[in-house]
């Protein structure tokens, strides 16, 4: 699910892409199908944190069936909440020494 | 065309979306699909066969983790939907929760009796191989003449499709040695008998085959209950002597608790121990029959072959005995499942009594329905606003079937109160009708059937429901606010259930009405004796004592002398049975036949001997019952064991063996011709066996001539069972060895020997009762709604000048062209159904037309009471106010 919000932080996604953006960003670790998509962009727009958009691309690129979701700002803010509090819970896995300090730059 | 090239991948992911809730389809599904098809389209770029074969495992995969969490969400928010509408209306939940678990509870209960005692197979390891043979004379009508020793040897040794073949008969003995003498109920079987059936001993062992042996030590086997109640389940038991008819018995082992057919034992003993069957008499003659047989089938023999190895013997046993089997008798032998055996009396009550439960619950479906329907015409609006907010019609179907639903499983659980609630009573009923009733219990098949009950229920009366509404959906946004004014058709529906449920209610009131009807028949039937102030006693001489048949007389005698000199009697008589005794109402007259040839009359070949049944009485019988003398004499106190034999009969034995002649000085012979039993007078008819079977031909013999056991039977001055001790008392001054048994007065007889009509008639009654008021008060409701809805419509004909009272008629009308309706299909199915109560009937037609005539008008008249209340509010509408409310 934070996955999928991630996928829209940057802006308005269909299906497809946000299938795709998932698969690259994760290295294929994280693998959506086709149900497990619209079973979370349904609860995910359900619970109004993503919403359809109105706005299409230029007809030439658009297949008609595509719908387009983008992040709500509700939804902007359960994802940046969620991503405080897991890096909240990195800082104390880390005090508590669970795993190295990323290598400095 | 699009479709025939629609590769096989995308319709293959057409049929797995298919498992998604429809809602989630309608919004999804084609983005679904294109982004399936993406995916392939990527795959095939890259190629390869495992590629493909992922795609599809994590498609597959996803499509059905993600379908049941859908399903459960809309699940659990229809629930809660409905559990909220349940509260807002308690009237509404509480009126269909109770119609719905009077239906299913009324079908569970019926439905546990059906399962435990028609369906469920024997309690025996393979109880379909179990038989019951019986051997028949089809020319005298007597299907189940028992069999002799010699007849059970026979078919022993000469059956070729038996495993095992055991004979019982029930006798009753009194037991000395564990407190007072007391008598037990006892089983006579042969050495074999548990091992046929499949019973381990609870303690100690069963028969062996010595036991069976003549001269064997007499053993016995205590049935589970009788070892409990009567032991306190003494552990110790195994090894305990006990005196029975003068021989010391030992107790061997104890019975399970399963359960006895055909008759319930407190004991068992082994055919040798029978002071009657091992007499030489029973031993030797062909002729001296009471056994009854049962077998096993061997493995893979079925019971048509059973039955055609068994006629085959009988044919071999008339050929080889034709005094014993003459040709005009028709002897013949059958065998049929003992499951099927013991429940044929049952079964056409029980098919009667699920018939019509069923009836109470498509009533009780009907009349939910209709609640339903009523109520959704003021949530009309509600839906159609959910329906235009984006809400499919089949998510709608959805949750109207999910609030069904949950309504039909409070029901159910509520019906199975009721139904486990009733267990007792209905295993009490049964329990005259067949040997099974013990068995009676509500196990899992029965959970499973009240669950479908309430599952099908909800899909009935749901469906019903919502599709009459999915009409006016779309429509009732745009119609205003008068509240479902869309609500012609619905109303037309509504109509057509309440026809439906005043029919139905027609046709059990019929069932109801015609066993009622016969019932009261019955009671007025005149039995032919005088009941009122009349006790009837078993008293069993010890047997061993009294062998001789002189020495009974004497005994008879002495002990009729007692009892009439003992003050509040009026008269006394001694018998080998009385009329409506509940033995000879099991048995039937078959039991007590008496085969017969009439001197100077030569049987044609082929002709059938004269049969009639037998009684042996002392003199005073027919004053003591009242029973009136038509010709000739009573039998005297000289008729005895050295005079002359003498018999009466009844009229029907006159009309029926010597219609036009005179009967007395006519002689019989019931034993070839060594005796000859002289016929000095004629007495009325007696219904002995019953009030609905008419009188037959009846002997009644000189008790002093034909000792047998005996009933004394006592007609008092005042209440007779207040004289019960003072007679058991005078019995024992004569011989305290006499045991005192079944002592009921002849009234208490006449009115157990109605039991099972009684019973039957007053559980139909009970549903017709249920159904005549669900449909009465669903009557009403639906008519206060029509009434409510029209209220406009009304308050214009009164403004424009129609009388109140035409409102009134016009509303009563209506209901009343319902129930007319109603009541007319009600008759056609009535008539059609007239088989299931044909048999149960006594001399009252299935198309009785009484019953029908006074059925139509109490429903005509229930319906114009639950019309009049809203017609009455109808006509008292104010035309201001009602024209303003809108």
């Amino acid at each position: 699910m934070f996955q999928i919000l991630l996928a829209l932080a940057d802006g308005e996604k269909h299906g497809y892409a946000i299938l795709k953006e998932v698969a690259r960003r994760t290295e294929d670790k994280v693998r959506l199908s086709a149900g497990t998509l619209y079973g979370n962009l349904a609860r995910l727009e359900g619970a109004g944190l993503i919403a359809e958009s109105d706005r299409r691309p230029e007809v030439v690129l658009d297949d008609e069936r595509r719908r387009y979701y983008l992040l709500t700002e509700f939804g902007r803010e359960v994802a940046v909440a969620e991503a405080e509090r897991m890096e909240e819970a990195l800082g104390q896995a880390r005090a508590k020494k669970l795993f190295r300090k990323p290598k400095l730059a | 065309m699009a479709k025939q090239t629609l590769p096989f991948s995308q319709r293959l992911f057409r049929a797995l979306v298919r498992v998604l809730p429809f809602d989630f389809r309608t919004n999804y599904e084609g983005e679904m699909e294109g982004v399936f098809r993406e995916q392939q389209r990527e795959v095939e770029e890259r190629g390869g066969f495992m590629g493909a074969l992922k795609l599809w495992k994590e498609t597959i995969a996803g499509i059905f983790t993600t379908a049941p969490r859908e399903h459960w969400q809309i699940l659990k928010s229809d629930c809660g939907y409905a559990f909220r509408m349940m509260r807002k209306n308690p009237g509404f939940t509480a009126v269909a929760i109770l119609t719905l678990a009077l239906g299913i509870g009324a079908n569970t209960a019926i439905f546990s009796v059906v399962h435990s005692v028609l369906l469920r197979p024997l309690p025996y390891p393979n109880g379909q191989q179990l038989i019951f043979i019986r051997q028949q004379e089809t020319k005298l009508g007597n299907s189940d003449m028992s069999f002799s020793v010699k007849e059970i040897e026979d078919y022993r040794a000469q059956n070729r499709t038996l495993s095992g073949l055991v004979e019982y008969h029930a006798m009753s003995f009194t037991l000395f040695g564990h407190g007072d003498p007391e008598r037990v109920r006892t089983g006579v079987v042969s050495a074999n008998y548990f091992e046929l059936f499949g019973v381990q001993p609870l303690l100690g062992r069963t028969f062996l085959p010595d036991d069976d042996k003549q001269g064997a030590p007499p053993v016995l086997l205590l049935s589970y209950e009788y070892w409990k109640n009567n032991f306190g389940s003494d552990p110790e038991i195994v090894g305990k002597t006990f005196e029975m008819n003068d021989k010391v018995h030992t107790v061997v082992g104890v019975l399970p608790p399963v359960p006895q057919y055909p008759n319930e034992n407190d004991v068992y003993m082994a055919t040798s121990a029978c002071p009657f069957r091992s007499n030489k008499m029973h031993l030797e003659d062909r002729d001296m029959r009471m056994m009854e047989v049962f077998a096993r089938l061997k493995p893979g023999v079925t019971v048509a072959q059973a039955n055609a190895d068994v006629s085959t013997i009988a044919a071999g046993l008339k050929a080889a005995y034709p005094k014993s089997y003459p040709d005009n008798v028709g002897f013949t032998s059958s065998a049929t499942p003992l499951q099927k055996e013991l429940t044929r009396e049952a079964r056409p009550t029980l098919l009667l009594l699920l018939a019509a439960a069923a009836f109470v619950l498509l009533i009780a479906c009907a009349n939910v329905a209709n609640l339903t329907l009523a109520r959704m015409a003021k949530r009309e609006r509600e839906l159609a606003v959910r329906s235009a907010l984006g809400a499919g019609r089949s998510r709608i179907l959805r949750q109207l079937l999910t609030e069904s639903f949950l309504l039909a499983i409070v029901g159910g659980i509520l019906g199975l109160v009721l139904a486990s609630g009733s267990l007792e009573l209905l295993t009490d009923f049964v329990g005259r009708l067949t040997p099974r009733a013990r068995e009676i219990h509500i196990d899992s098949e029965v959970l499973l059937f009240t669950l479908a009950a309430a599952l099908g229920t909800s899909i009935i009366f749901g469906t019903l429901s919502a599709i009459f509404s999915r009409a006016n959906l779309t429509s009732s946004l745009k119609e205003g606010s008068s509240g479902g004014g869309s609500g012609r058709q619905q109303n037309r529906v509504r109509g057509a259930l309440i026809v439906c449920q005043i029919a139905f209610s027609f046709m059990l009131l019929i069932g109801a009405g015609l066993m009622i009807r016969s019932l009261f028949k019955m009671q007025q039937v005149d039995a032919g004796i005088v009941p009122q102030r009349v006790l009837a006693m078993r008293t069993t001489f010890n047997w061993s004592i009294y062998t001789a048949a002189d020495k009974t007389s004497l005994v008879a005698q002495k002990l009729l002398d007692r009892v009439k000199s003992e003050p509040g009697v009026l008269s006394a008589a001694i018998s080998s049975r009385y009329p409506f005794e509940p033995e000879a109402i099991t048995g039937g007259p078959e039991s007590y036949s008496f085969q017969f040839q009439i001197e100077g009359l030569a049987l044609e070949p082929g002709q059938a001997p004269p049969v009639s049944t037998f009684a042996a009485v002392s003199p005073d019988y027919f004053k003591t019952l009242g029973i009136p003398l038509k010709k000739g004499r009573l039998l005297a106190e000289t008729d005895k064991d050295k005079a002359p034999y003498v018999a009466l009969i009844n009229e029907a034995a006159k009309r029926q063996f010597w219609p036009n002649e005179d009967a007395i000085g006519k002689r019989v012979s019931g034993d070839g011709g060594d005796h000859w039993i002289t016929i000095v007078g004629i007495v009325g008819d007696v219904r002995e066996f019953g009030l609905e079977h008419a009188p037959t031909a009846e002997f009644y013999a000189s008790q002093a001539q034909n000792a047998q056991p005996a009933t004394l039977i006592v007609r008092t001055i005042s209440e007779p069972r207040s004289m019960a001790q003072a007679l058991t008392r005078a019995v024992h001054d004569v011989d305290p060895q006499t045991a005192v048994t079944h002592i009921l007065t002849l009234e208490q007889a006449r009115y157990e020997s109605m039991a099972s009509p009684r019973v039957t008639a007053s559980l139909l009654g009970i549903f017709a009762g249920l159904a005549l008021m669900i449909a009465t008060v669903g009557i009403g409701g639906i008519m206060a709604l029509m009434v409510s809805q029209r209220v406009r419509e009304i308050g214009i004909r009164i403004a424009l000048g129609a009388r109140p009272a035409s409102i009134l008629q016009m509303v009563l009308g209506q209901g009343m062209l319902l129930a007319v309706l109603g009541v007319g299909i009600g008759i056609v199915g009535a008539v059609a159904l007239t088989g299931l109560v044909k048999s149960l009937l006594f001399e009252v037609p299935p198309t009785d037309v009484l019953t029908f005539s006074g059925v139509g008008l109490t429903l005509l008249a229930a319906t114009a009471l639950a019309s009049y209340l809203p017609a009455r509010r109808a006509a008292a509408v104010d035309p201001n106010i009602a024209l303003r409310a809108d």
